[in-house]
């Protein structure tokens, strides 16, 4: 939240918007363009499906409603024309359309018949190529309007826009303007009204010849093929235009129809012609040049981009769908497995069980003036026997002091001059005189038996490293909810399933222990990427020891607490996670466990927690989509559906964990906005790591609340770190 | 579930009232107080505590003696937004503006908050001290509405919806117990205002109306409250449940009165929770999440019950009862005490100040105002440089803007010529202008 700056001086310099906030609102506004883009070419957008009922016809001149279907009120005319008897005017509307638009033209090319197609500028955008054909094999093109609304509800501004852009689009699909208009929901002649009438009369002035017609198919209702061509055809060989359409559903039966029907007519002596013909007159077709046609191509090209992108978004949301799913089914399945082996009555670790050798516990601390004295008392309840070396990486707030004030036994504290975490726990390593290692953070707080029920897999001596279970001590605090679901479900499903896929990813900074002798193997921490807790497990997966998880050792942490804070940290783990993949990368051609973890471990670590979280956003933007524009209560729906799937999860973690489920009240919450800040952090993540930057270390401001470890459960707050992660 | 709530958690409540620093100070000052204090002191809803305001002021000027904490700055800027929202809507008449900001549940939290904090004492003399603030600036607003009226030939005699009651309704212009009768396509006044200007005027007394019977009720739920809080704290939502959905309908004035208390009534009661510390000891997660439960609710229930204005939640009880609920909860949950507005609200200090000192004033004239601009910005049409199409056809654009910018000055002038009102009610020596800027001299008056 906005912090008062006590001495009201506002910074002077400006500051630049950095690309870290440009590219992904860029990249989002671009995608967000695309698909309102789409939804309008594909009428989802200023759709308008009312349709005004007949009114009134006194104020149409008598002679429009006894003439004939070709209306023509330009410059004032006010004029109808008839097509001669023995010519014939096949009429298509709504087209094009991608399945049936071929199709009729097939059948209209195989009897040499010409006819006149009236496209609407979204079909026509979307399907250009089948207007240059029209053209292209001798048939004429009308407009239809863009997006098909009753023109009597329009002003006359949509009117003159929807003409214009309906002829956008076929100067871009055909080259061509044409003067032929037909009104959306039109008849015959004599249907016309007070209201359709004076729209007639301004298209008109706008250059416009009006077409209605004679004879009415009512192919759209499917009513057979022979009652559409009884339908269709004219009385006594009259001239006629004749509606049918190419599109807006199943049309098989009018191209059955229209392969019986041109022979018949044939038969008859008709001549089937487009509209110019049959009134010989010249084509109303004028070729478009110059900007106008670079308009219609641009335009054309646009939207042939939005219907890629946006397909190509479809299989992004659904590889994100399937991941998703993947992983809950998996998470479920096997956190299932590893609860049941592990809680099996005479479960055993390994054949030195149980492990009762005494034990290191290193605490590297950094200004952790407020939280040390916390930390090291909770240690001293240990039940289990152990060391206790706190490495003070060159504090500047008295920490070292602290704790040699406090006098205990079995307590060191190491100093060293600043040199970070990575260096502190190596000099703690050299320091400690037991075979078995427990890390913990300086602002962490351990039950008495955490450090017992931390080194019991050590029974086994293929167990290199283990994995405590991190928990959320402030929690009351909406973030601190969002955070300590997100740590139930990391540590009791996440973990579950990758300790049964050998291929866990990280031991937490706040509480995991080590074999010595594996440490030194692997060459202790390394401090080539920022998140050296993964870097040090996958090297540990790489020497061929099993890393697993030990869900009885609780260590109490108290997480980030502003939305800054926490960015900061996510920042930290997910950019160090990256640079760690990056390093082991070679594990992928390796040989041997290095080769295994290389082939299945890194490449699922990668889908799950690099690539999925990316084409995360999709899903918020096809709800926002779908909100706005789309079927909102099915949107809704399919969200709410994904939130029980997570719900039930959720519930799934938290009793594996006997954590009271109230806390999963917040989780609809926490999908509409903390989710949302996690895949946004991941993206900078990308950013920097594809742009190169560096990250600086940022260390967490402590509130310092004063924690004693908790009987069991948490009431306590305890003082926060900036090293535990939830998720592996 | 009701009995969440443990009483002796009223203990250190109760005791915190002695401990509120305001509160201390406020006896230091004047000594254990008697009636006549109490009323001053007492917030008349929208204007509470004008006193404190004052009594801040000299810190402004210097960094004397340490200040005891005003007012909460933060309940003020609150009102001060709901009240700029409720004049926004009565001019622009948006329906989203209903959802942006619920007013009316505000308002009457706030009031509910205050109210629990002066019921310390003897609840019939703060209901006397709350009553004697609210009726003088409303019989202000009642004389002058009533002459307009019957210079436009109003009988309300012949009362159109046919109650009866006629003349004897019109008791509510002087005790709002219930809304008080106007006529709906009212004889206009002097043929300036609108035709319905009695409708838009005096239609905004229900909220006087509302807040009276909130405010004789207050000892009871207060009481209810301390004994069963989440019973009390819901069962209005419950009423708006039954008499807001149309599936008892109660005709009528008392209809609406009933619909109203009880569309409000958990705002209110959120309003004690909050003064009890009641909505502290609920975990902030747990406050957030279910407000936000709620409020979806609301706008699932607006989107199948659309009313005349569609999404207008002052048209759907129920949706407005929910979503004002969950609305205050949150914005009482993240309640942070200001002493003073922090950083850039700091700016807006002096109009804060002197919204929450005249807020009765504000919003009872509100709508008179906002209908005589209309006719003054007619005017402008008048002017000869105006006389240009592109001139008239860019007013015309811009018209209600406008209105929005001359209803403010407007309203300065009905503070000035009738704001006093609110302090003689107090039994305050009237100000002109109670921004917060003048020594506080005033306020050692009673």
């Amino acid at each position: 939240m906005a912090r008062t700056n006590r001495h009201g001086s506002a910074p002077r310099a400006r500051r630049r918007l950095p690309l870290r906030y440009l590219l992904p609102v860029l990249v989002l506004t671009a995608l967000m363009a695309m698909l309102m883009l789409r939804g309008y070419v594909h009428s989802e957008i200023l759709a308008d499906h009312r349709v005004r009922p007949p009114v009134s016809s006194d104020k149409v001149p008598e002679k429009i409603i006894e003439g004939g279907p070709v209306i023509d009120t330009r410059s004032g005319r006010t004029q109808s024309l008839k097509v001669d008897d023995s010519r014939l005017v096949l009429t298509f509307d709504d087209g094009p359309d991608p399945t049936w638009t071929p199709k009729v033209l097939d059948v209209l090319k195989k009897h040499q018949a010409h006819a006149v197609f009236f496209v609407t500028g979204t079909m026509a955008s979307r399907y250009p190529d089948l207007v240059q054909r029209m053209v292209d094999e001798g048939h004429e093109v009308g407009l239809h309007t863009f997006n098909h609304p009753d023109l009597s509800y329009q002003s006359k501004k949509r009117i003159d826009w929807e003409l214009s852009q309906n002829q956008l689009a076929l100067a871009g699909a055909a080259g061509i303007r044409t003067s032929l208009f037909r009104p959306p929901y039109s008849s015959f002649a004599d249907a016309m009204d007070n209201k359709s009438w004076p729209i007639t009369q301004y298209i008109g002035s706008r250059g416009y010849i009006t077409i209605v017609n004679n004879t009415d198919s009512q192919d759209y209702q499917r009513p057979g093929v022979d009652e559409i061509i009884r339908r269709s055809m004219p009385k006594d060989d009259k001239g006629a235009i004749v509606l049918m359409h190419d599109s807006g559903g199943n049309r098989a039966q009018t191209v059955a129809a229209l392969d019986k029907f041109i022979p018949m007519l044939k038969e008859r002596g008709y001549e089937l012609n487009n509209l110019s013909e049959a009134l010989d007159v010249p084509s109303a077709h004028t070729p478009v040049d110059g900007l106008d046609a670079l308009k219609g191509e641009a335009w054309i090209v646009l939207v042939q981009a939005s219907e890629h992108i946006t397909d190509g978004l479809v299989v992004g949301l659904a590889v994100i769908g399937v991941l998703v799913f993947t992983r809950f089914g998996l998470m479920l399945l096997l956190s299932g497995v590893h609860a049941r082996r592990v809680r099996r009555k005479n479960f055993r670790w390994g054949p030195a069980a149980p492990v009762t050798e005494p034990v290191s516990v290193l605490v590297p601390a950094y200004n952790e003036a407020k939280c040390i004295e916390n930390t090291v008392n909770s240690l001293m309840a240990s039940e289990h026997p152990i060391e206790v070396i706190v490495i003070d990486d060159g504090s500047s707030d008295g920490t070292a002091r602290i704790v040699e004030d406090m006098r205990l036994p079995g307590v060191r504290v190491v100093r060293q001059l600043n040199a970070g975490k990575p260096a502190a726990l190596n000099r703690g390593m050299r320091n400690a005189r037991h075979d078995l290692i427990v890390m913990m953070d300086g602002d962490t707080v351990f039950e008495p038996s955490t450090v017992r029920e931390l080194v019991q897999p050590f029974a086994d001596p293929r167990v290199g490293a283990v994995a405590g279970n991190a928990k959320v001590g402030n929690k009351d605090s909406l973030i601190g909810a969002w955070q300590h679901i997100e740590y139930v479900m990391g540590f009791n499903l996440d973990r579950r399933m990758y300790d049964i896929l050998r291929c866990m990813p990280t031991i937490p900074g706040a509480v995991g222990a080590f074999r010595r002798s594996a440490l030194e193997r692997v060459g202790g921490m390394s401090e080539d990427t920022l998140a050296e807790d993964t870097d040090i497990t996958m090297a540990m997966h790489r020497d061929g020891w099993r890393v697993v998880y030990a869900e009885n050792a609780r260590a109490w942490t108290e997480a980030p607490e502003t939305v800054q804070q926490l960015w900061s940290q996510r920042y930290r783990w997910s950019y160090g996670t990256m640079q760690a993949i990056w390093k082991h990368r070679r594990s992928i051609i390796d040989k041997g466990a290095s080769g295994r973890f290389g082939r299945v471990g890194l490449p699922l670590v990668s889908l799950f927690m690099v690539v999925a979280p990316l084409l995360a956003p999709l899903i918020d933007v096809f709800l926002l989509y779908g909100l706005v524009f789309g079927p909102t209560g099915k949107t809704i729906g399919a969200w709410l559906g994904v939130l029980a799937i997570q719900a039930v999860c959720a519930a799934y973690a938290f009793r594996l964990d006997r954590e009271r489920m109230t806390h999963l009240v917040s989780l609809p919450l926490q999908q509409i906005l903390y989710r949302q800040l996690m895949y946004v952090v991941l993206l900078q993540s990308w950013i920097t790591a594809l742009t190169g930057g560096r990250l600086r270390w940022q260390k967490l401001r402590r509130t310092g609340v004063v924690g004693a470890p908790p009987e069991g459960m948490p009431a306590q707050r305890v003082p926060s770190g900036s090293e535990r992660r939830p998720v592996g | 579930m009701t009995q969440g709530y443990q009483p002796q958690g009223y203990q250190p409540q109760r005791s915190t009232d002695a401990e509120n620093p305001y509160w201390a100070s406020y006896e230091e000052m004047y000594g254990v107080p008697d009636q006549q204090v109490d009323e001053a002191l007492i917030p008349k809803e929208p204007a509470p505590e004008e006193k404190q305001a004052e009594a801040k002021q000299p810190e402004a000027e210097s960094d004397a003696p340490p200040k005891k904490p005003g007012r909460d700055r933060y309940l003020d800027l609150l009102r001060s937004i709901a009240l700029v929202r409720v004049v926004a809507y009565h001019l622009f008449g948006w329906a989203w503006l209903t959802i942006l900001f619920p007013s009316m549940g505000v308002m009457f939290a706030l009031a509910g908050s205050l109210m629990a904090r002066s019921l310390n004492r003897p609840a019939w003399g703060v209901i006397r001290g709350r009553v004697r603030r609210l009726l003088p600036p409303l019989w202000a607003f009642s004389a002058v509405a009533l002459a307009l009226l019957f210079a436009g030939g109003w009988d309300p005699g012949k009362s159109s919806d046919g109650s009866g009651w006629g003349w004897a309704e019109v008791v509510n212009y002087v005790i709002p117990v219930g809304a008080p009768p106007y006529p709906e396509g009212a004889g206009s006044g002097p043929g300036l205002l609108e035709d319905t200007w009695a409708d838009q005027a005096v239609g905004v007394l229900w909220y006087l109306r509302a807040y009276l019977w909130f405010v004789l009720a207050s000892p009871l739920l207060l009481w209810a409250f301390r004994r069963v809080p989440w019973a009390t704290l819901l069962a209005p939502l419950a009423l708006t449940a039954v008499v807001g959905t149309g599936l008892v309908t109660i005709p009528g004035e008392t209809g609406n009165a009933v619909t109203d208390f009880a569309v409000y009534g958990s705002c209110w009661v959120l309003g004690i929770a909050h003064h009890e510390g009641f909505l502290a000891k609920v975990p902030r997660y747990m406050a957030v999440s279910c407000s936000v439960l709620v409020m979806a609710f609301a706008l699932w229930w607006a989107s199948g019950h659309p009313g005349p204005e569609g999404w207008d939640l002052n048209d759907i009880p129920l949706a407005q009862a929910t979503w004002s609920f969950g609305f205050v909860v949150i914005l009482l949950q993240y309640s942070p005490s200001w002493q003073e507005l922090p950083g850039r609200l700091a700016r807006w200090d002096k109009l804060v100040t002197l919204a929450n000192n005249r807020a009765v004033t504000i919003y009872l004239w509100h709508n008179l105002v906002i209908m005589a601009a209309f006719p003054l910005l007619d005017l402008f049409y008048e002017l000869p440089f105006m006389q240009g199409e592109s001139a008239i056809a860019a007013l015309d654009m811009t018209y209600q803007f406008w209105i929005f910018v001359l209803v403010w000055p407007l309203i300065g002038l009905v503070i000035v010529a009738l704001g006093w009102i609110e302090d003689v009610a107090a039994r305050r020596s009237p100000r002109l202008w109670p921004n917060g800027t003048k020594r506080g001299g005033s306020r050692r008056r009673d």
